[in-house]
C-alpha cells in the first residue's frame, strides 16, 4: 500500500535543464534624472531560465530594509533569452540609504515546468 | 586606359559591402545556473529526500562570477513544501550546502570558509570563475506518519549578492 503512496511521492524538485539568470553592473552608480531631486541608475537583466517569465526588482538598504523607488515595472516581464534594461529612480532622500539592488526570480506555484531554484542576484552602491 | 577600366568594374563591389555592427560590453557579473536538477526520493512513507541512495536526486547550482573577489553565495534549502496536498502533521526539515565542483584550483578553500546560520550557507567567491554548489534536502513527517499522496515541491534559494 505505501509503494504506491511512495511513488506517487516521489517528484521532481527541479526538472528543467540548464538555465541562467544573469543581472549587471555589479557595482551600479547614481545619476542625475531628467526630474531635479530624483537619482536614477540602470541595470541590465538577462533571462535565459526557460522556466521563469517575471523578475521582481527591490532596492534594499544595509540591513535590507526596503528603500522606496520608482520604475516603470516592479515586477518584470521577460521572455526566455531577451535582454531588458531597468531604470530604478530614488529620491535624493533615499539615496544615500540605498545599497543594494537585486533582481529575485518569480516563480509560478502552478507551473508545469516546476522551477524550483529561486535566485536572487543583488548588485552593490558603493 | 586599363587601369581606369578596372577600376570602373571595381567600383560596384565596393557599394555592394554591407557592415552589419555587432555590439558588444564586457562587464563584472554573477551568473546563476540551474546545472542538476533535483528529485525527492522517499526511502519510507513518512520521508522526502534528495539523498540518492534513498532514490533522489541533489540539486546542484552553479554561480559564475567574471570579477574575483566582488560576490557572495547564499544558498539556502527549504524549510518548508512550496506546494503540496493538505499535510496532516507538521515535518522536519534538514539540509545542507556544499561544494560540488569547480573552474580553479583556487577555490579549493570555499568549503572550509563557508559560513552556516539557519537554513543558509554563506561562500565568499574570492576566485573568478565558475563554481557548483549542490544542496541536500530532507523532510520528515511527524509522528512518523505517512505523507499523504500527492505531489510535493520546495524551492531552493540561491543568491548572489555583490560584496
Amino acid at each position: 500500500m505505501y509503494r504506491k503512496v511512495i511513488l506517487l511521492l516521489c517528484t521532481t524538485l527541479l526538472c528543467m535543464g540548464i538555465s541562467a539568470h544573469e543581472m549587471t553592473p555589479t557595482y551600479p552608480t547614481w545619476g542625475v534624472s531628467h526630474v531635479e531631486g530624483v537619482y536614477k541608475t540602470r541595470i541590465a537583466l538577462f533571462n535565459k531560465r526557460a522556466d521563469v517569465e517575471f523578475y521582481e526588482i527591490g532596492v534594499f538598504d544595509d540591513t535590507w530594509g526596503n528603500v522606496p523607488f520608482v520604475s516603470q515595472y516592479r515586477i518584470v516581464h521577460m521572455p526566455y533569452l531577451s535582454h531588458v534594461n531597468i531604470d530604478i529612480y530614488v529620491s535624493l532622500a533615499d539615496v544615500s540609504k540605498a545599497k543594494y539592488v537585486c533582481s529575485i526570480s518569480k516563480l509560478r506555484e502552478n507551473s508545469d515546468k516546476k522551477p524550483l531554484v529561486s535566485s536572487r542576484i543583488c548588485s552593490k552602491f558603493k | 586606359m586599363k587601369y581606369l577600366v578596372g577600376l570602373l568594374l571595381l567600383a560596384p563591389l565596393s557599394v555592394m559591402a554591407l557592415e552589419v555592427p555587432i555590439e558588444g560590453t564586457v562587464q563584472s557579473r554573477c551568473v546563476i545556473e540551474t546545472d542538476t536538477p533535483g528529485v525527492y526520493g522517499n526511502p519510507n512513507a513518512y520521508t522526502l529526500t534528495t539523498s540518492p541512495t534513498d532514490g533522489g536526486v541533489v540539486p546542484i547550482v552553479r554561480f559564475d562570477v567574471t570579477l574575483a573577489d566582488a560576490y557572495k553565495a547564499k544558498i539556502t534549502h527549504p524549510t518548508s513544501f512550496s506546494a503540496s496536498p493538505t499535510l496532516n502533521d507538521t515535518q522536519t526539515w534538514t539540509g545542507s550546502t556544499e561544494v560540488s565542483s569547480m573552474s580553479d584550483a583556487g577555490m579549493s578553500g570555499y568549503e572550509a570558509a563557508k559560513v552556516e546560520y539557519g537554513s543558509s550557507t554563506e561562500f565568499d567567491l574570492t576566485v573568478a570563475g565558475s563554481t557548483w554548489f549542490k544542496t541536500s534536502s530532507s523532510a520528515t513527517n511527524g509522528g512518523d506518519k505517512a505523507f499523504p499522496g500527492g505531489t510535493y515541491r520546495a524551492v531552493v534559494e540561491a543568491e548572489c549578492i555583490a560584496k
